[in-house]
């Protein structure tokens, strides 16, 4: 099954299916022509709306609002303004697409049940205004004579286009469309959008904005759903209101969840189904919801994951698999050496954090902090629970605006900036539980970590260009480098989900390594790793350390921090309560007292 | 100024019972996060066996009784069926399909029983000729029956949920499952109790709804599931009075504008509305703001 399902999602195999079809439209009548036609317009959908919910977890329940705009802007601007056909299609397109962005503006912000009732909305006013605006659109009446394929009446460039030929331009459409489709998913883009998805803080961590990508999939979505609408009123010639209704948003988005969310190929069998179940079903006469009904209510518990589960194969989120049999032979560094901007000043300090307080609703968290943090520098943070070390870390990554205080970091202030932005500068951080995408692989994970590195464009990305190819591949081995320092090379191919608390910890501090921080900080990374892996850790911290990242570590394990550290900082009731090495922490009785506590005397 | 009145009062009439169905999808979606894009179908079922009955002579209180009974063994199928398998199932969104299945099967279920036609509803609260004068205005005493019901449900559901002890198990497992599970509340139980409490809402919300458009189908529903969402999301998710403020908020203000403008105004309206609110407070008018756990 698993060879099949490969077989199936080979790009000759499907190649080989394209140009099959393609002759094969020649000999078929025109009805099978037309079908066919309506299976690539409805897979182009499902493409569309796997794009925003599959990948990037937006709930759509008006796609088919994207989908009339689509089709009403292009048959306007062909039959009334005589904009020849591709350029119209390419203006619905546009149009559906910048509606789109403008949308995720106000459901950037909204969750679950309320996007999803936010779309629906869209969906339902896009509806009303196609059954209203009767100058524009025709009303209920619908839109007659569009130029279309279906009664020979349109043309491009003089060109009369049949059923066949359009369906030949809609095939190579759709083969385009997917594999720029594939390439962006594989990319850093597809990442973050997946990233976004799973845990928006943890994205922010990484440097990933999650409103500007929230904006880019409805945009892209949008306008591959308009694209969908252009040609679909090419096609038929005609278009009433009806065609855009609940329902058939409802229909899309079934169509993509059966599919199998979140695979690519799996959209096109979910399209295929219920292109031709509906018609099939005509055979049941009066019985025909009641087996539709049906059909729907157990094909999840048949299908757990769609129909795509039956290929066996998982949509990867890196292009390893692409750019397989890389030059690896040459060393890599997995980090850049950093040195002051001014010359290499070890004694300056690259952040500077100032008199920081942190209030929540009079809960005071952080009492007026300051400390400095130096490059190739380890700084210990302990304390009792409820310290305020976590809140320290949460206030200068920007999950936190602090009440008060400053923090300097090469030459601005950044406190209260998003996280996103802090991220994008060089802080990285790492959780308390790890947040990994659990369901990415170990390489994938960490090749997440370089995400601020990346440079070529979404375009470049869905192209492959040689230049978004060179930095994937230079970010590849890099991860290797990272994975081999880290003991993870046995494990870079293995589900997150399915790997040990120990291994997943490592990976997670990896990948913010990855991201080639300037200063990094580890919030209990110890916690719960075997000696073996503690190892394993100190080693990845030291090679962060020689690179010259300055580091803060939080943790509770003093043997392990007393290898590490140089300086470390105690706290108690979010204030500082000691400052200097180890040994005389250790022999501080204000720490003691607060924290360590004296050893019971009576050891028997 | 008659006609205003009466616009009012029709108006808070299906305001209300929007409120009622909306509270009835809040129930479920507490206590699994599951959406259920059936419900409009139960709604039907509701009124549908009702009215079948009454025409077929049964006693207008037994033939509402054993309606109740239906749309709660109903929801009780749809839990067993549609949603507890796909829980198992995190990130599938399954649940779109298998709820949405439910949905048409019910409807493919009416429609074979019952034909596809319109079926008249009966005098159950008054007759439709039953009114009031109010400041010159006529109105119908079934709209203020329906109205007097919707909110006394609406209320006694908060005061339930806020005092029963099932009502601090269902707000318990809505907080958090894993956790409610953890301190020994029996979820399985709470949530399988939250669909029948939906279940019996959805009836009495269909059989009110019907009383005052006075007749049933098995494609009605749909749209008042969705005016039942956009009620229950303008008012907030997480309180019963939300869902109240919500659906009068939303039915005076389509009653008005279908009679001062027209009724596609109105449709465009709600939907607006709910849009406007979102993106001002996202949360809802009454709802508490998810605080995101770092």
């Amino acid at each position: 099954m698993k060879q099949l399902g490969q077989f199936l999602t080979n790009s000759w195999t499907l190649g080989a299916l394209a140009i099959a079809l393609a002759i094969g439209a020649s000999y078929a009548d025109t009805g099978t022509v037309q079908m066919w036609s309506f299976v690539v317009i409805n897979i182009l959908l499902a493409q569309s709306i796997n794009l925003l919910t599959g990948i990037n977890g937006q709930i759509s329940l008006g796609h088919a609002g994207f989908f009339a705009i689509g089709a009403y802007t292009s048959a306007i601007v062909l039959k009334s303004w005589g904009v020849p056909f591709p350029i119209a299609v390419a203006l619905a397109g546009g149009l559906a697409a910048v509606v789109g962005y403008l949308l995720a503006g106000p459901a950037g912000r909204v969750r679950e049940f309320y996007l999803a009732m936010m779309s629906l909305a869209f969906g339902l006013i896009v509806y009303e205004l196609a059954r209203e605006l009767r100058g524009v659109t025709g009303g209920v009446m619908g839109m007659r004579g569009i130029p279309s394929s279906q009664i020979g009446t349109l043309q491009i460039f003089g060109w009369t286009i049949d059923t066949i030929t359009y369906f030949r331009i809609l095939l190579a459409v759709l083969i385009v469309a997917m594999l720029m489709l594939r390439n962006f998913v594989k990319s850093h883009y597809g990442r973050a959008f997946y990233a976004v998805h799973v845990s928006e803080i943890a994205a922010g961590s990484l440097g990933i904005s999650q409103a500007a990508t929230k904006r880019a999939a409805y945009a892209i979505s949008g306008g591959l759903a308009g694209l969908a609408g252009g040609f679909y009123a090419h096609m038929i010639g005609y278009l009433t209101p009806e065609s855009f209704g609940l329902m058939r948003s409802v229909e899309i988005l079934v169509m993509s969840i059966v599919g199998g969310l979140g695979s690519l190929a799996g959209q096109a069998f979910g399209a295929i189904l219920f292109t031709y179940l509906p018609q099939k079903l005509q055979a049941f006469n009066d019985y025909q919801y009641i087996v539709y009904g049906l059909i729907l209510v157990f094909i999840f518990t048949l299908l757990p994951k769609g129909l795509a589960g039956l290929l066996k194969t998982q949509t990867r989120y890196s292009k390893f698999d692409q750019l397989k049999g890389m030059d690896s032979g040459a060393a890599v560094a997995p980090l850049s050496i950093k040195r002051g901007d001014e010359g290499g000043d070890a004694d300056t300090p690259l952040v500077r954090i100032e008199n920081i307080k942190m209030e929540f609703s009079g809960l005071r968290a952080l009492a007026g902090v300051s400390l400095d943090l130096y490059r190739g520098r380890i700084t210990a943070l302990v304390g009792p629970n409820g310290s305020g070390k976590s809140t320290l870390v949460n206030v200068v990554s920007g999950i936190y605006t602090p009440t008060a205080g400053s923090i300097h970091y090469k030459g601005q202030d950044i406190a209260g900036w998003p996280a996103h932005r802090v991220a994008q500068a060089g802080i990285t951080r790492t959780f308390q539980d790890p947040r990994n995408v659990p369901s990415f692989t170990v390489r994938e994970n960490i090749l997440m970590g370089a995400h601020r590195r990346y440079r070529h464009s979404a375009i470049a990305a869905a192209l492959n260009t040689p230049q978004a190819k060179r930095e994937e591949r230079d970010f590849l081995l890099r991860v290797d480098a990272l994975m081999r320092a880290a003991g993870l090379l046995d494990y870079a191919d293995t589900i997150m989900s399915e790997l040990p608390y120990g291994i997943q910890r490592l990976a997670e501090v990896a990948r913010a390594l990855a991201s080639d921080p300037e200063l990094l900080f580890l919030d209990e990374p110890a916690a719960g790793l075997s000696e073996v892996e503690s190892g394993l850790l100190a080693a990845l911290i030291r090679l962060a350390r020689d690179h010259g990242v300055a580091t803060m570590i939080i943790d509770h394990h003093m043997d392990f921090l007393a290898e590490l550290a140089e300086e470390v900082i105690v706290f108690e009731a979010g204030e500082e309560i000691y400052r200097g090495d180890m040994d005389g922490m250790r022999a501080n009785p204000a720490v003691i007292q607060a924290y360590l506590g004296v050893e019971e005397l009576a050891h028997a | 100024m008659d006609f205003f009145i009466q616009m009012i009062v029709s108006g808070m009439s299906v305001g209300a019972v929007y409120a009622m169905i909306g509270l009835g999808l809040n129930l479920t979606f507490w206590t699994t996060r599951v959406l259920n894009f059936g419900q409009g179908s139960v709604l039907m079922a509701g009124a549908m066996l009702t009215a079948v009955m009454v025409g077929s002579g049964v006693n207008v209180f037994l033939a509402v009784g054993v309606s109740l009974i239906a749309t709660a063994v109903i929801l009780w199928l749809v839990e067993l069926v549609s949603v507890r398998p796909m829980l198992r199932l995190p990130g599938s969104m399954g649940w779109v399909v298998s709820t949405l299945g439910t949905g048409i099967l019910l409807q493919g279920i009416a429609s074979w029983l019952f034909g596809t036609q319109a079926v008249a509803f009966p005098d159950v609260l008054f007759r439709s000729v039953d009114t009031v004068e109010f400041m010159g205005a006529y109105i119908s005493l079934q709209y203020i029956a329906v109205f007097v019901i919707s909110v006394l449900i609406v209320c006694l559901m908060e005061l339930f949920l806020r005092h029963s002890i099932w009502g601090y198990g269902v707000r318990a497992v809505a907080h958090d499952r894993d956790l409610a599970s953890l301190m020994g509340i029996p979820v399985r139980r709470v949530v399988v109790f939250s669909f029948l409490v939906s279940g019996v809402l959805a009836g009495v919300a269909g059989i009110l709804i019907s009383q005052v458009s006075g007749t049933v189908d098995p494609n009605f529903g749909l749209h008042l599931l969705i005016l039942a969402f956009v009620a229950a999301v303008v008012g907030g998710m997480g309180s019963a009075f939300g869902s109240l403020a919500g659906g009068l908020i939303l039915g005076i203000t389509e009653k008005l504008v279908g009679g001062y403008f027209s009724p596609a105004a109105a449709e465009v309206v709600a939907f607006v509305l709910l849009i406007g609110v979102l993106t001002v407070r996202p949360q809802g008018l009454f709802g508490k703001r998810e605080t995101v756990k770092v």
